[in-house]
Parts: C-alpha cells; sequence; structure tokens
C-alpha cells in the first residue's frame, strides 16, 4: 500500500519537474546543452525508478499470490499524533526564533518538550532548559560571534 | 619533492600542537556523538561546518574526519550496553556484544572493540597511504567523461547496494540529483527551479538537508519511541576492562580479518561500514568451530564487525581523497564540508596542498591513538552520557542544530528547510526509502551535470565519449554490474541453499 504511495508521488514529481524544466529560457550560447538537457535525463531518470518501483510492487505482490496481503490499513494513531504535535511544536519554535529572539524562544522550546517527554523531572527540565539557552547563547554569538538572532531582548 | 617526503611532512603537520587539540576535538566529539543515539557523524560533521566557518581548513577538516572515524569506536559501547547501535554500521555488535554483557562480560566486550577498532583503524589508515598515490596517479589521466562515469558508478552503487529496494534507491538518488539542480546554473546564468524563492537562487544548502533529513528526523522517530515506551535502559559495565588470555586468542584472528574485509569494502562505493560489518560477522561465524556461540555472546562475533567498520571508515577515505569521489552519504557529506573550506579533494590537492592531505591523513594514526585511550579507560564516562534522559536529548539537538544552520545564512529559511527535510527523513525512514544516496547525489549533482556538459562540449555532442576509453568502459561495466548485483545475490543464494540441502 505504501509502496504504491510512494509510486504515485514519484510520478506526479517527475511530471511536475519535467513541466518545470520546459519553463526554463535558452540562450544558446557555446554550450551545446544547454541548462534544459540534465534536468530532463533526470525527470526521465525519475520515471525510470517509478517503472522499476512498479515492477518490485508487481513481483511481490506475485509472491504472496492470493490475497495473504491485506494491505496493511494506514490508520493514524496515536503515536503519529505524537509527531505531528512534535512537527507543529517545532514550526512554532522557527516561527518564533527571529520574533523572540533565539534566548527566549529556545529555552520556552526546551522548557514545553522536555515537559512532555521526560515527565515529571520538572526540577531537572527547567534547569536545562534555561541553563542550555543561556550558555549557548553566551557561547556561541559572544564568544564565537556566531550570528544568532537577538530578537526583543536588547543584548 | 617526492610523495616520502610530503607523507613525512605530514606529520610534522598532524603534530603542531594545533592540530593535535583539533584531532582530539574531533575524537572527543565523534567518541560523543557515535555513543549517543539519534545523532550520527553525518549531522554532527554537518552543524560544525558552519559553525568552523573561517578556521585554518586543515585544522577544520582534521577536526571532522575525526569525528567521522571516532563516532565508530563510540557507537559499539551503546551497542554492547543498551543494544541500540549508537551508530548505524554497530548492528552487528548488538547481538553478540549485548549477550557478552548479559553474561557479565561487557568490560571484555567494550575493550575487544577498542582493540579491535584500534588495530583495524590502524591497518586502513596504512592502506589508505599505500594505496593513495597510485590511484591518484591514475585519476590524473581522467577527464570530465571519466569522471562523469565514475560518480555514476558511485551512484549506482549506493542507490542499488543500500536499502532492500533498488527502486526506492534510485528514486532517493534522482531526487538528490534534482534538488541538486535548484539555484542558478553555473554556465548558462539561467535560474532553475526557484519557486520564485530568492534564497533558492544559491541553491538549497547542502547542510540543512543533511541536518534535517539525519538529526531532525532522528529526533521525530527517537521521541515517537519516547511516547510509545520502547526506548531502550543501559547495562551497568560488568568485569575488568581487559581480556582474558583466551579471549584474547580467540579474538586476534577476527581483528585482522576484519581490518582486511573492512578497508576493501571501504575503497569501493555503495557498501561502507554496515555491510563491511556484516560480512566480516558471516565470514568468522563461518570460520568459527563453534558456530553456535554466536547470538550468544561469542566474542569473534564483537571483534570482528567492530574491526570491519572501523578500517571501512579509512578505505571510504580512499576514493574521497584520491579521486573525489565519495562512496557514500558520511563520506559525502566529508566532501561537502572540503567544499565549503573551497577545497577540491581529488589527484591534483596531492600536488597543490600535500600538507594538508597527509596532514589529515597522518593525523588519523594519532587519532586512533587518542580514540583507544578515550575508549578504555576513560570509557566510564562516555557511558554516563546514556543515562541523560533521551527527552532532553532529543529536544537539545533541535536547538543545536537551530544554532548551526542559523549561522550559516542569518535565515529562518534554513530552519524552515531543516523541519521540511525532517519530515522527509522520518517519511524515507517509514516507508524504506534510503538517505544516503541522496545525500550523496546531492552533493554530487552539481559536479556530475558539469562533467557531463563539458564532456559532450568536447565530443561535439557525441555520446561515443562515455564508452570511448578503457576507463569509461571499465566504469561503466562496473555501473551495469552494481545494478544487476541485487538481482543476481538472491539468485546465487537459491543455489548456494539448494546446494547446501543435497
Amino acid at each position: 500500500m505504501v509502496d504504491r504511495i510512494i509510486f504515485v508521488c514519484t510520478v506526479l514529481l517527475a511530471a511536475v519537474y519535467l513541466w518545470a524544466t520546459s519553463k526554463i529560457p535558452t540562450l544558446a550560447l557555446g554550450d551545446p546543452l544547454g541548462p534544459k538537457a540534465f534536468p530532463q535525463m533526470l525527470g526521465v531518470g525519475l520515471l525510470i525508478g517509478a517503472g522499476m518501483l512498479l515492477a518490485e510492487i508487481i513481483r511481490a505482490g506475485r509472491n504472496k499470490s492470493g490475497n495473504t496481503e491485506k494491505a496493511a490499513p494506514l490508520r493514524f494513531e496515536k503515536h503519529d499524533a505524537v509527531v505531528l504535535a512534535v512537527i507543529i511544536g517545532t514550526a512554532v519554535y522557527v516561527f518564533a526564533f527571529e520574533r523572540l529572539g533565539y534566548l527566549i524562544s529556545t529555552a520556552i522550546y526546551l522548557l514545553v518538550m522536555t515537559h512532555f517527554f521526560n515527565r515529571g523531572r520538572w526540577l531537572m527540565n527547567v534547569l536545562t532548559s534555561v541553563l542550555f539557552a543561556v550558555i549557548s547563547y553566551l557561547a556561541f554569538a559572544k564568544l564565537l560571534g556566531v550570528n544568532l538572532a537577538r530578537g526583543i531582548l536588547p543584548f | 619533492m617526492d610523495t616520502f617526503t610530503h607523507i613525512m611532512n605530514g606529520f610534522v603537520v598532524a603534530t603542531e600542537p594545533m592540530n593535535l587539540w583539533y584531532t582530539f576535538l574531533g575524537v572527543l566529539m565523534g567518541t560523543i556523538i557515535g555513543v549517543l543515539p539519534g545523532i550520527g557523524p553525518s549531522a554532527g560533521i554537518a552543524l560544525l561546518i558552519p559553525i568552523t566557518y573561517g578556521m585554518n581548513p586543515t585544522s577544520a577538516l582534521i577536526m571532522m574526519a575525526g569525528i567521522y572515524y571516532g563516532a565508530k569506536y563510540g557507537g559499539s559501547t551503546t551497542a554492547i550496553l543498551i543494544r541500540t547501535p549508537g551508530e548505524a554500521a554497530s548492528v552487528m555488535t548488538s547481538i553478540d556484544g549485548y549477550e557478552m554483557a548479559k553474561n557479565g562480560r561487557a568490560g571484555a566486550a567494550l575493550a575487544v572493540s577498542a582493540i579491535g577498532s584500534f588495530i583495524a583503524g590502524t591497518i586502513g589508515v596504512i592502506g589508505l597511504t599505500l594505496f593513495a598515490v597510485p590511484l591518484t596517479s591514475m585519476a590524473l589521466k581522467f577527464g570530465p567523461a571519466e569522471y562523469f562515469m565514475l560518480m555514476l558508478f558511485a551512484m549506482t552503487a549506493v542507490s542499488t547496494l543500500t536499502g532492500d529496494s533498488p527502486a526506492k534507491g534510485v528514486i532517493a538518488t534522482i531526487l538528490g540529483l534534482m534538488i541538486a539542480t535548484i539555484g542558478i546554473d553555473l554556465q548558462s546564468g539561467q535560474a532553475r527551479f526557484t519557486m520564485g524563492v530568492p534564497e533558492f537562487l544559491d541553491g538549497v544548502g547542502f547542510v540543512v538537508v543533511v541536518v534535517g533529513l539525519f538529526a531532525m528526523a532522528e529526533v521525530l522517530r527517537g521521541l515517537e519511541d519516547i511516547y510509545r515506551g520502547s526506548s531502550a535502559k543501559a547495562m551497568r559495565i560488568t568485569g575488568k576492562l581487559w581480556l582474558t588470555r583466551e579471549e584474547w586468542k580467540r579474538s586476534i584472528g577476527p581483528i585482522w580479518r576484519g581490518g582486511i574485509i573492512g578497508f576493501v569494502i571501504g575503497v569501493l562505493p555503495g557498501a561502507g561500514g554496515t555491510i563491511a560489518a556484516i560480512m566480516s560477522y558471516t565470514t568468522e561465524k563461518r570460520l568459527s568451530k563453534h558456530p553456535e556461540e554466536f547470538g550468544k555472546g561469542a566474542i569473534e562475533g564483537v571483534a570482528g564487525p567492530e574491526s570491519a567498520n572501523n578500517s571501512d571508515t579509512a578505505g571510504a577515505l580512499v576514493p574521497l581523497l584520491t579521486l573525489g569521489i565519495p562512496g557514500g552519504g558520511a563520506t559525502a557529506v566529508l566532501l561537502g564540508a572540503f567544499i565549503m573550506y573551497g577545497i577540491q579533494p581529488g589527484p591534483l590537492l596531492f600536488q597543490t596542498k600535500p600538507d594538508l592531505v597527509w596532514g589529515l591523513v597522518n593525523s588519523m594514526y594519532i587519532g586512533n591513538v587518542m580514540l583507544v585511550i578515550l575508549n578504555l579507560p576513560l570509557i566510564g564516562l562516555f557511558v554516563r552520557l546514556l543515562y541523560i534522559p533521551q527527552g532532553i536529548l532529543y529536544p537539545l539537538i533541535v536547538a543545536i542544530s537551530a544554532i548551526g544552520a542559523y549561522a550559516i545564512n542569518g535565515s529562518t529559511m534554513d530552519l524552515w528547510l531543516i523541519l521540511a527535510f525532517g519530515v522527509v527523513g522520518y517519511v524515507f525512514d517509514k516507508t524504506g526509502i534510503p538517505v544516503a544516496p541522496l545525500v550523496l547525489s546531492l552533493v554530487l549533482g552539481g559536479m556530475m551535470e558539469q562533467s557531463f556538459r563539458q564532456a559532450m562540449t568536447i565530443s561535439s555532442g557525441d555520446l561515443k565519449i562515455f564508452y570511448g576509453s578503457t576507463i569509461t568502459v571499465v566504469l561503466l561495466v562496473m555501473s551495469v554490474i552494481s545494478v544487476l548485483l541485487p538481482f543476481v545475490i538472491p539468485m546465487l543464494r537459491k543455489l548456494g541453499s539448494k546446494g547446501d540441502e543435497s
């Protein structure tokens, strides 16, 4: 089931990529191939990859012969929700990164994440979150001169 | 100057106090990264690229190489004590290593992997020294067509040999090449596939892709495991950190054989440390007088694979340094680091910057000595890392990734890309699409297109140039073989098993 979805996505992606390739304007200047030729090969190559996958799907189906493959239904389970929540939480962190600055956004992100994934040890979580944010900010932004977003803080 | 003088000069470079310090930092970080499940050498090196920007390239590369081979030492500790490989290539170690730990021989298992890694790692570096010179003189004859075919061979080998499905490997390879085409085309100055995003004109940064695919994806996986309650607990070290005479006698053969197997596999593209470890394990099981002990704590099952995956790292540096073409994911990241410093590895580098090349190679002898000290007497310190709650560790990895990525351009665009590629890497892992081919082809993509177009310009559009010389024909045949291997091996196995039964 999963492989079929990958197959469809691959074909769609190849189609979009080939379409985008055809939109690249070309100026023939000494370069006999131009900027389009290589991408065209890649588009075709991706279609070949999709073809290979289709062959593998068919072969796997034949080997199992009969309906032993119950086509494991894709169900959205609780641990998938956890992954989705982490993705959303991290997106909020990225969104806040420049707006609030590295120091504040990182401390809050770490507090929230450790609260959920290292339950019950709140003192340890608060200490690591705050200390990591402060020390890494001082070390990288102040000592090493690495560019880190300052945000709303004056320093 | 002749090569011998260059090699000797390399020792001078490698023993400069500054470079000794960076060797130490590299192998220390490598050990830590290897011990910690969740962040591997690829992500570690990628994160260091922006932070070390502006450093002396020789020192920076010595440090990054230290992370690369140091991680293999650390990986075994995690494999032995919690049965999870801290680094992918330690999978085989987790079988017998963990059993040994359960039998109260954790100390011996850790000792044999450190000693084996040291001996085999040194064998690997000697091999690297010996092979580098003849290979570079051959590589000097390479034109664009030869380079194109060489990259094609590296990519076909990696795409068909990593993972279970060659089709998915091919798809991952092409996706990497496609990502590499984003940005301004160097020959025509034409912007391609930028989707109107100005940040994409320079192309998609390779650091963010690697950090996303390796670190962020691992964070998502790890946090999911914590939620499911399936993350493992570490065992205590039991028994003395040394071998009995009997164990030593049983280990020395596997160490030598593993060292040689690993080096050979490492030089070839595609296979990599995991396959080297598996091959060493099966070899030892076949040679053993008591194969029934394998899987129940046979010391040979730790000594062989651990040695193999260490000499593999030195072997994998052979094509990277001499030809400029990596044969796997981690060396592709190293190539990315070289390029960031404006250094193109390859045969010319041996002539233009012999100090850098031999300083780097020779720092590995020293690094291996440091590693055996870090991983034997000081192992207790690193084991403590395993007691860090993973619920704290993973969020910290996100914050560290954010520092590294934001430092490149000071743009949150890179942070969004890390998150996006983290999701891609997570989905790839769940659906069985290998990530290493994508990284390799992403790094090589630009070079591959350039050499293709240069070759076509030389031949004025005639494809014959790609099978016109002996070297290109050999590379073409090797590419075809690597494509056919996944289909041939199961057939051979079937034949073999039939033979056993009769």
